[in-house]
């Protein structure tokens, strides 16, 4: 220790003092990579990436962030020199950023948890359109992750953050290459990112539809003029958003077998609502759907896997979902022919009569309700008379038997 | 006169009770019945979670709609072939008018409970009814009743499969043109044929597991299994046992051939 103090002492005294110091009057003692402070942090600062970031570029020297060592002339200059702020400059991300979760203050020291550092670089800052910037789209799912992966002890763990990595989000970025696609700060903002809890954040309750309609535009346009959507502008906090039937880190396309959407998925899904008693009734909806559904031959061959036959979406469409009783709902009884003829083709009016969830056939078809009670009544008698024939052949054997010996 | 009568039918002469053609239309029906069961009884009995796993392959649900056709077709066509075999050879018209059901085989069926349960002897036993048993000693049940070459049991099973078959296609049929259905019948009545299909296989598959099951296999009589339909034989004991009346047409049959000749 005593002796690294020496050598950093010595390398001080040897920079020579000038008048008005240029980045070459810094560089001459922090192009050397062995500079360090008395705790071992390294004081090297690589001159050629400076120049080619995007400050570099436009010209700023040393001092201009270093401001207290502006007109500096007695060096060395002290060990400590005020931190950077970027402030002076970037008023209005420093303003979102004082907002945001991280800028909370750390516990052991006076400033925030993340600064503008931890995510943009130091030196080496490029412009976020840079392929080589920390927050081009396609590299800032490595700068959360740094942090998010394991240091920071979030509500849902790593391994919740890491599934981005299976989504269809990260594999249009990173196999397709779209910078388009969904990183982690088109969903939870960037400067101003907030804790999920928070109503002002852009992943809240309140704000999802929004957030996930910045891309999805078509969609966010259906989902509102859909019953879920006419229920969620009224600020209901049950209604179902974006995330409670597609998930939230772990989105993947409806065609991949993960997906909560995939087509033998979908009833599970939207029976959590649908099959709720308590909801059913505070918005009047009937439930058994699941149950009713699965009594079905679409249902039955849904759970053994069949994705051709009709799930939830197939009848009753995906985000613009309207009651029975809206004309432009796909079950709409005018529209039944069209919508069971997607499948059954030529599917005429006689689809209309009769009942797909079937909750009593007593009430809703006396033929079926017949034939069932009918067959059940035939076959429990039937049994019992074979069971009659069998006993009284066994019996009548062992007696035989019993006699004979 | 005993002499004669041994002469004519010996206890280890050979009959053949089921010739090739009906043994492999029962093969078929089989083969065919198990499939069809295997792969239709897991989607009526969907809530069993043991099943599940039986179409757990990728794919294999699909399959098992195709192979529960294709099932479908051949013990179609193997009934198409039965019944021309019943209407066009000698032998299946025989068989087929010994199969009609008559008012014996409700006899028959009556008879034979009360003869094994032995409940009326076993009163009788105790001098309870003894008046009304001297006077009416059919009440005993003390023989039990003579069958023909079809037994009550046997002539049941074999309508029930008629019943049933008849009631499984045209159930099925239309479950498999849903499009042609539903634009004859309404919804219901489609459903009615789902319901159809569903509960017939669970009375046919139950009338197989239960009673043809012990009838061949499992009773003591036969056990472990009677062999009739592996090689169609039954013996002259076994005729004069188990189709006494059967053996007594054959018996007079013979009888007639040597006094003619």
């Amino acid at each position: 220790m005593k002796k690294n103090w020496i050598i950093v002492v010595l390398f001080l005294v040897l920079c020579v003092p000038v008048s008005s110091q240029t980045d070459e009057d810094c560089m001459i003692c922090h192009e050397d990579p062995d500079l360090k402070t008395s705790d071992q942090k390294s004081l090297y600062v690589d001159y050629t990436k400076y120049v080619s970031s995007i400050h570099g570029e436009a010209g700023f020297s040393c001092t201009d962030c270093h401001a207290d060592l502006s007109g500096f002339e007695d060096f060395p200059h002290p060990e400590k020199l005020e931190p950077v702020t970027c402030r002076t400059c970037h008023e209005k991300a420093y303003e979102e950023f004082q907002k945001s979760i991280h800028s909370q203050a750390a516990p052991e020291e006076d400033c925030c948890v993340v600064s503008c550092k931890d995510c943009h670089g130091k030196h080496d800052i490029k412009s976020k359109d840079d392929y080589d910037s920390r927050v081009f789209p396609l590299n800032l799912p490595r700068t959360c992750e740094a942090c998010h992966l394991e240091k920071v002890q979030t509500e849902r763990g790593g391994e919740f953050i890491k599934r981005y990595e299976e989504t269809i989000h990260y594999k249009g970025l990173e196999k397709a290459g779209l910078a388009t696609s969904s990183n982690c700060s088109n969903c939870h903002g960037a400067h101003d990112v907030r804790h999920v809890h928070d109503p002002d954040s852009q992943v809240s309750r309140k704000n999802i539809i929004r957030t996930c309609g910045t891309c999805h535009v078509g969609i966010e346009r259906d989902y509102l003029e859909g019953v879920h959507g006419k229920d969620f502008v009224k600020g209901l906090n049950e209604i179902p958003v974006c995330t409670d039937c597609h998930s939230e880190h772990d989105i993947t396309s409806p065609k991949d077998l993960s997906s909560t959407v995939y087509a033998t998925k979908v009833a599970e899904v939207c029976s959590r609502c649908h099959d709720n008693e308590a909801l059913s009734r505070q918005y009047g909806f009937i439930t058994a759907r699941l149950k009713t559904y699965v009594n079905s031959f679409h249902g039955t061959a849904s759970k053994f896997g069949e994705t051709r036959v009709a799930n939830c979406a197939s009848c009753h469409g995906f985000h613009d979902i309207r009651p029975s009783t809206d004309p432009k709902s796909m079950i709409h009884p005018d529209n039944l022919p069209e919508t069971c003829g997607n499948c059954h083709p030529g599917a005429g009016s006689n689809f209309a009569k009769g009942k797909i969830h079937v909750v009593s056939e007593k009430a809703t078809n006396k033929w079926a309700y017949f034939v069932k009670t009918f067959y059940i009544i035939m076959i429990v008698g039937i049994v019992f008379v074979f069971i009659a024939f069998i006993s009284v052949d066994i019996l009548y054997r062992v007696v035989l038997r019993r006699k004979k010996t | 006169m005993n002499k004669e009568k041994t002469a004519l039918i010996t206890d280890d002469e050979i009959f053949l009770r089921m010739n090739l053609a009906e043994r492999i239309q029962h093969f078929l029906l089989i083969g065919t019945f198990f499939i069809l069961i295997v792969t239709g009884l897991p989607v009526f009995l969907h809530n069993i979670k043991f099943l599940k796993p039986l179409f757990s392959l990728e794919q294999s649900f699909y399959i098992r709609g195709i192979v529960h056709r294709v099932a479908a077709v051949v013990m179609i066509l193997n009934l198409i072939w039965h019944i021309l075999y019943s209407i066009f050879s000698k032998r299946g018209r025989d068989n087929f008018k010994e199969m009609i059901p008559k008012y014996k085989d409700i006899r028959d069926a009556f008879e034979i409970f009360w003869h094994h349960a032995g409940l009326t002897r076993f009163l009788n036993r105790m001098g309870i009814f003894k008046n009304f048993f001297t006077k009416h000693p059919y009440w005993l049940f003390e023989s039990s009743p003579r069958y023909g070459r079809y037994n009550f049991i046997e002539k049941f099973e074999y309508w029930a499969v008629g019943w049933g078959s008849f009631v499984m296609i045209v159930s099925g049929f239309f479950m498999w043109n849903v499009e042609l259905s539903l634009s004859l019948f309404p919804l219901w009545v489609h459903d009615i044929f789902i319901i159809l299909h569903g509960y017939e296989a669970i009375l046919a598959f139950l009338a197989v597991i239960i009673w043809h099951m012990y009838n061949v296999h499992l009773n003591s009589e036969v056990f472990p299994m009677s062999k009739i339909w592996l090689n169609g034989k039954i013996t002259g004991k076994e005729l004069r046992v188990l189709h006494p009346l059967e053996y007594q047409k054959v018996l007079e049959e013979r009888k007639n051939a040597r006094e003619s000749s």
